[in-house]
């Protein structure tokens, strides 16, 4: 972000609030504005040093899925009119857009990240007023949002299909990013509508929507000779986990949200956290058999009690069940931690995964606690900095399961015949 | 200066929080029953999928039992005893779990055709059924087929985790090294739910 934009940006979170109604920026207007894309360049692509092209793609999954979340959470905020969650909410949305377009600048340089940027803001203001007209019943605004995000659509469709240079057809990407939209904007009705276990299924079929559009993008961006890469079991292993992992964090921040506020949709959002832990011990349990299987859900179960545990004690004021919750914290990361290095033959010391999952379940505590304080904007920075961090979680988890795996694997082909009249 | 419409409207989505939650404000949805985070558990039991038991590939007219096969003391993957029977590699995913499940066939025997002696055959599109112990069928269907030498072996394409449920057949194909009686290549299929 350039320094003056950094300014503009302070000084509308500074005037907060409280500050007279502003002037209709650009951004929320009519549904007459037209997507600003500009022909992406063509040219070899380069990535940000120390990245590869993989990792790029990774970082794309990882960036679209979080973006999904994010105005999912903005919408409901604005449906409850809780201002200042809101707020938060919209800060997270804008990060969240700048480390797009800071992966658009690495892959085709400035002027496509610009374009990128303007179209990508449009389109998360749209989502805004969308919101913005369900908790007014206002229908001639929500009409004017679905307009403007179909808009949208077409134009990043065509924005993405052109940098794609004849790899991603015009009407494919469009029928990805409609359906992208259409997942967001029902979360919201159902969500506004207190339907919360369809809203909670939408919110995680929205995420993982929205980050298999990430693979599509980088294996259609990505030059084909890199693009290939994607197809390698270990980036697939590795982006799965990331889903999952991403996933889990993106749930149970919902969910413990929720809880911290006593607000009704927490069931539901529990529920769906079942259903991510369920995909993780699928996983798991393919992974390393069924045994493991089952010894990591109750793990991962003890990890995720002692974490609502501690949500429900901080919303009651309960300092001998919030320390209670802690004690079981610290016990389930070493025993997790202990349980993987196992699984993995050592291949991820015990010590260092205890400490990662230490860092992990604090930052989700600590988002608990400045939820409970109303403190929204360090809430979200926490959720945020949870997520990117679980990215890096999964990265040594995929290297260790995988090469775990390999080492038990049969080698060489398969001799399956005898005979010598195969057909040719 | 090129920034400043990105500027605003980046901004835009902050500003107009403010600016509209003040202007309208309708009534907040009141509150609806207490929330239950009080009496949450997580889940502790997951339905393990089923071990497979039958190989139904029905534009081969393949429908046989499956036995078990695992890493013989060489290295290599064990083939089944018995050429009319496929066997499943029971050391990976079972079929329909997340990752690569495979089963293996003979192409034939010095007798004549065996079970998967039209493999190669098998069109793109093609529905492969596989059954399990408790009842259930898992279908799959044919993405594509590699023939590959037995020396180049894709052993990460065919055996190595990823968490995609999806299904390899196996198979013996290309020339016969009469003297060794092998053939020197490996047909592989591969279908996705």
């Amino acid at each position: 972000m350039t320094p003056a934009v950094v300014i503009l940006v302070g000084a509308v979170l500074l005037a907060g609030c409280t500050a007279a109604p502003s002037p209709t920026p650009a951004s929320a207007a009519p549904a007459s504005a037209a997507p600003h894309t500009e022909p992406m360049p063509g040219g070899p692509l380069s990535t940000t040093a120390g990245q590869s092209p993989a990792d790029v793609a990774l970082q794309l999954e990882a960036l679209l899925g979080q973006h999904s979340v994010l105005v999912a959470d903005m919408m409901r905020s604005r449906i409850r009119n809780d201002a200042d969650f809101a707020q938060a909410a919209s800060t997270a949305v804008t990060r969240n857009t700048d480390d797009l377009t800071a992966v658009v600048k690495a892959m085709f340089g400035d002027q496509a990240a610009m374009a990128f940027r303007t179209t990508w803001s449009e389109h998360t203001t749209a989502f805004f007023n969308y919101a913005r007209g369900i908790a007014a019943n206002d229908t001639a605004a929500r009409d004017d949002a679905r307009a403007q995000l179909v808009k949208f659509e077409s134009g990043l469709g065509d924005f993405f299909a052109g940098a794609s240079q004849g790899r991603l057809p015009p009407a494919a990407a469009r029928s990805a990013l409609t359906a992208h939209v259409d997942h967001l904007l029902r979360q919201a009705d159902e969500y506004a509508a207190r339907d919360y276990g369809r809203a909670a299924d939408d919110y995680r079929t929205a995420y993982s929507h929205a980050f298999g559009i990430g693979q599509t993008l980088a294996a259609t961006l990505l030059p084909p000779d890199e693009a290939a890469k994607l197809d390698q079991p270990s980036w697939r292993l590795r982006s799965e986990l990331d889903r999952l992992l991403g996933e889990h964090i993106a749930l149970a921040v919902a969910a413990l949200r929720a809880g911290a506020t006593e607000s009704p949709d927490f069931p539901a959002a529990a529920a769906s956290l079942d259903q991510n832990t369920d995909q993780l011990t699928a996983a798991m349990g393919a992974l390393f058999g069924p045994a493991a299987g089952q010894q990591f859900m109750q793990l991962w179960a003890d990890h995720i009690d002692a974490l609502v545990g501690y949500t429900s004690a901080v919303a009651g004021n309960d300092g001998a069940g919030r320390q209670a919750a802690l004690d079981k914290l610290r016990g389930f990361e070493g025993k997790l931690a202990a349980f993987l290095d196992t699984a993995t033959g050592s291949r991820i010391p015990s010590a260092e995964l205890a400490s990662a999952f230490l860092h992990h379940d604090q930052m989700l505590t600590e988002q608990v606690d400045a939820m409970a304080n109303k403190d929204y904007a360090k809430a979200h920075e926490l959720a945020y900095n949870a997520y990117q961090d679980m990215f890096g979680l999964a990265k040594q988890l995929s290297v260790a399961f995988g090469d775990t795996v390999a080492a038990q694997l049969p080698q060489g082909g398969a001799e399956t015949g005898a005979g010598g009249t195969a057909p040719r | 200066m090129r920034w400043r419409p990105v500027a605003c409207v980046v901004l835009g989505v902050t500003a107009v929080v403010c600016s509209v939650i003040a202007a309208t404000a309708p009534p907040p949805p009141s509150p609806a029953a207490p929330s239950s985070e009080a009496s949450f558990h997580s889940v502790r039991s997951y339905a393990d999928v089923a071990e497979p038991v039958r190989l139904r590939i029905p534009a081969l007219g393949v429908d046989a039992p499956l036995t078990h096969l695992g890493v013989a003391p060489n290295g290599t993957i064990e083939v089944p005893a018995d050429f009319a029977v496929p066997g499943w590699f029971d050391q990976g995913p079972r079929p329909g779990q997340p990752g690569p499940a495979v089963i293996l066939g003979h192409v034939d025997s010095k007798a004549g055709p065996a079970v998967f002696y039209r493999l190669n055959r098998l069109p793109v599109g093609a529905v492969v059924f596989v059954d399990r112990a408790d009842g259930s069928t898992v279908d799959f269907r044919v993405r594509g087929m590699q023939h590959v030498a037995k020396t180049a072996f894709p052993t990460d394409l065919v055996y190595a985790p990823t968490l995609e449920p999806s299904l390899r057949l196996v198979t013996c194909g290309g020339p016969f090294d009469h003297s060794r009686s092998s053939y020197l290549d490996n047909v592989i299929v591969y279908a996705d739910p």
